[in-house]
């Protein structure tokens, strides 16, 4: 066979070293291969076109080592587009790994559901995750033996897409931002947005025959295709989530079945492939564990709040333990003095008495006798007050008809007003609530106010009310026929002083210290131009009494 | 004439209730402590019975308790030095409470009160 000498080649492979401009391939940045021969024959000649006609001139040269080259070079191609591709895969599963890891450890990082879950449906939809349109989350309620939809993210229509989109590409945000965002912002309006579908998402967890059953009892995701026409499928759970193909990945950690996630092209109509399920598969593992973790942190949180509660309510008993280990030991030193004091004052009262019964009017001693009579008498009510005033340092309240409270205590005082010649006019108040107050102490102070206030003076009127105001029922006493000065005011409420006008403080004094105890204000308002006005401000809803 | 039993560990006090209360005109017995008014009541019969709460190392409440399951058509009227005693729901079986007093004038109205209640009470055949 005649070989045909060929001596120009039409490509630079023969040459050296060539300049810028000899080769079409080589550009800006390659300028290394325009001196390295062998770099610029691997890298640029063998996809020329000029070599590729230079290859063909030489193999219809007759050169038995022609057919040879040809082969190689073709062999060459394919295996280098085959090393790119491979690359291009790699590229692709690093970019994965990288996403996986970075979704890893937000998810790691987090104990609550809620964020838990926005990353988890954030990188399910987001472009720059899995891409999905939709996700739905079903969890399982283990004492319902259901599957329940729980939250989903996604567009409900093209138009809304688009503008979400749109937020999104100009946002500029990675997965984490735009899951904090979600977060923050939309958690709550998605929820109510798909409430009409996360309501009907319920799966018998125990149905074999549900195609979303089985593939959380298989744990295996399924692409579930042709969804109308299925005999797994019921029709209007097809109809519920509005597409024919869609994604089922059950979400499982340490073998338990925590719920499943529901993906689809709801808008695109995008095709869904294998390795979407794949990926998506790998991604559902740290999600399934996070959920898990995050719903046992809130269970936990749930413990620590009852643990939380009933330690304060075991420092309330205690405390209580230790209020009535001070009552009782209030008890023992009032019982001791009332017995200390007032059997020798029964004594000598009642002694003094006899003996007075039986001195003649004009027996020179008799006022002696009368002395003694009227010291222990007011020894006697002084004691009376003290003990009174130990025994309201512990109030026992309940719920009582404030009215009733109020006729109680005029009741009491109806004799003395009588004998003073005053009347007192209760204008009540209808459909009161009930009050939360001790009845006999509060009844105790309704009583000396009414008593102070007839006290001394006689042919008068006193207006008592009831009314509600707020939380509270107010009693209202006023009485028009005294002027008190600031400074009888002050006296008035002060233990153990006296006023001009009104005898001993005592009584007054105790009825505030009473009230103050049960937490109910008691307002005294007395005018330069004349009249005292009362107010007791009686609560209507329970709330912590204060002891000390 | 009623007969009284006056039950109070004080000795000046029980003189003073005997004293008045004989000038009431009634009949008064006492006794210091719970064996002594036990022993009193086996052997005589008493129209009303005057308990004082405390009684030095015992109770009043106990004898009063005593008294409504063994003598329960005998009227008792209870006396303390506390008015908090009102609150014992035990002091409740008593016909009467009355905080103790120089004055005896509100004792003397309830002993009259309780006797005559008494009184209705049988002629009623209750």
């Amino acid at each position: 066979m005649e070989i045909t000498a060929i001596t120009e080649w039409e490509c630079c492979w023969d040459r050296d070293s060539i300049v810028m401009g000899d080769c079409p391939n080589i550009g800006e940045g390659d300028e290394d291969l325009l001196s390295s021969r062998s770099r610029r024959i691997l890298e640029k000649c063998c996809e020329c076109e000029k070599f590729k006609r230079d290859l063909a001139r030489f193999r219809d040269s007759g050169h038995p080592l022609a057919p040879i080259f040809s082969i190689l070079h073709a062999d060459y191609r394919r295996q280098k587009t085959q090393i790119q591709s491979l690359a291009n895969f790699l590229d692709t599963k690093t970019l994965e790994v990288r996403f996986l890891h970075e979704l890893g450890s937000v998810l790691q990082s987090s104990v609550d559901l809620d964020e838990v879950l926005s990353v988890a449906l954030t990188a399910i939809t987001a472009g720059k995750g899995f891409g999905m349109n939709r996700a739905f989350l079903l969890l399982a309620d283990k004492e319902r033996h259901i599957l329940k939809g729980h939250l989903a993210i996604g567009p409900r229509s093209a138009e809304e897409a688009g503008q979400t989109w749109q937020e999104i590409e100009s946002g500029d945000q990675d997965l984490q931002g735009l899951s904090q965002l979600f977060l923050k912002d939309k958690l709550t309006a998605e929820r109510n947005k798909f409430h009409d579908i996360l309501e009907r998402l319920i799966i018998p967890l125990d149905d074999e025959q549900h195609i979303i059953a089985r593939a959380l009892e298989e744990r295996k995701p399924v692409l579930v295709t042709d969804a109308f026409h299925r005999q797994d499928l019921d029709i209007d759970f097809a109809r519920l989530l509005g597409v024919d193909t869609f994604l089922v990945l059950p979400l499982i950690a340490r073998n338990r079945r925590v719920g499943v996630i529901i993906a689809d092209n709801f808008i695109t109509h995008r095709t869904i492939t294998e390795q979407d399920m794949r990926s998506i598969e790998t991604f559902t593992f740290p999600v399934a564990f996070a959920i898990e973790r995050a719903s046992l942190y809130e269970r936990v949180q749930e413990e620590v709040d009852k643990l939380k509660h009933a330690n304060l309510r075991l420092q309330e008993q205690q405390e209580q333990l230790v209020r009535m280990e001070k009552m009782a030991l209030v008890g023992r030193i009032t019982s001791s003095i009332a017995h200390s004091i007032r059997n020798p004052l029964m004594v000598i009262g009642g002694f003094a008495r006899s003996i007075l019964k039986n001195t003649p009017d004009n027996d020179p001693k008799r006022t002696f006798i009368e002395s003694i009579v009227t010291e222990a008498r007011q020894l006697e009510e002084v004691l009376g007050e003290i003990l009174t005033y130990s025994d309201a340092l512990f109030p026992t309240c309940d719920f009582w008809d404030p009215n009733q409270l109020v006729e109680s205590a005029l009741r009491d005082v109806q004799e003395r007003a009588v004998a003073q010649d005053y009347s007192c006019h209760f204008h009540a108040g209808e459909q009161l609530p009930s009050v939360y107050i001790d009845f006999k102490q509060t009844t105790y102070c309704i009583r000396n106010i009414l008593l102070s206030t007839i006290d001394g003076l006689y042919n008068g009127i006193i207006d008592v009310s009831t009314r509600v105001e707020g939380d509270h029922v107010n009693v209202r006493i006023v009485d028009r026929n005294r002027t008190l000065s600031e400074d009888e005011l002050e006296a008035l409420l002060t233990p153990f002083t006296e006023t001009c006008e009104m005898g001993s403080g005592l009584n007054m004094a105790l009825s505030r210290s009473m009230l103050d105890k049960q937490n109910i204000p008691l307002v005294v308002v007395a005018p330069p131009e004349g009249g005292v006005t009362y107010t007791i401000k009686l609560p209507t809803r329970k709330e912590e009494q204060p002891y000390e | 004439m009623s007969k009284l039993l006056v039950v109070d560990d004080e000795a000046n006090i029980r003189l003073l209730y005997s004293e008045e209360l004989t000038d009431e005109g009634y009949t008064v017995e006492t006794a210091a402590n719970i064996a002594e008014a036990v022993e009193k009541l086996g052997q005589q019969s008493f129209d009303l019975a005057v308990l004082d709460i405390k009684l030095k190392n015992e109770s009043g409440i106990e004898l009063l308790q005593k008294i409504v399951k063994e003598r329960h058509d005998m009227p008792v009227i209870l006396c303390s030095a506390f008015s908090c005693y009102k609150d014992d729901f035990s002091a409740w079986l008593a016909d009467s409470y009355v905080v103790k007093s120089g004055d005896l004038t509100e004792l003397k109205e309830e002993i009259k009160r309780v006797l005559a209640k008494k009184a209705q009470r049988r002629a009623s055949g209750l």
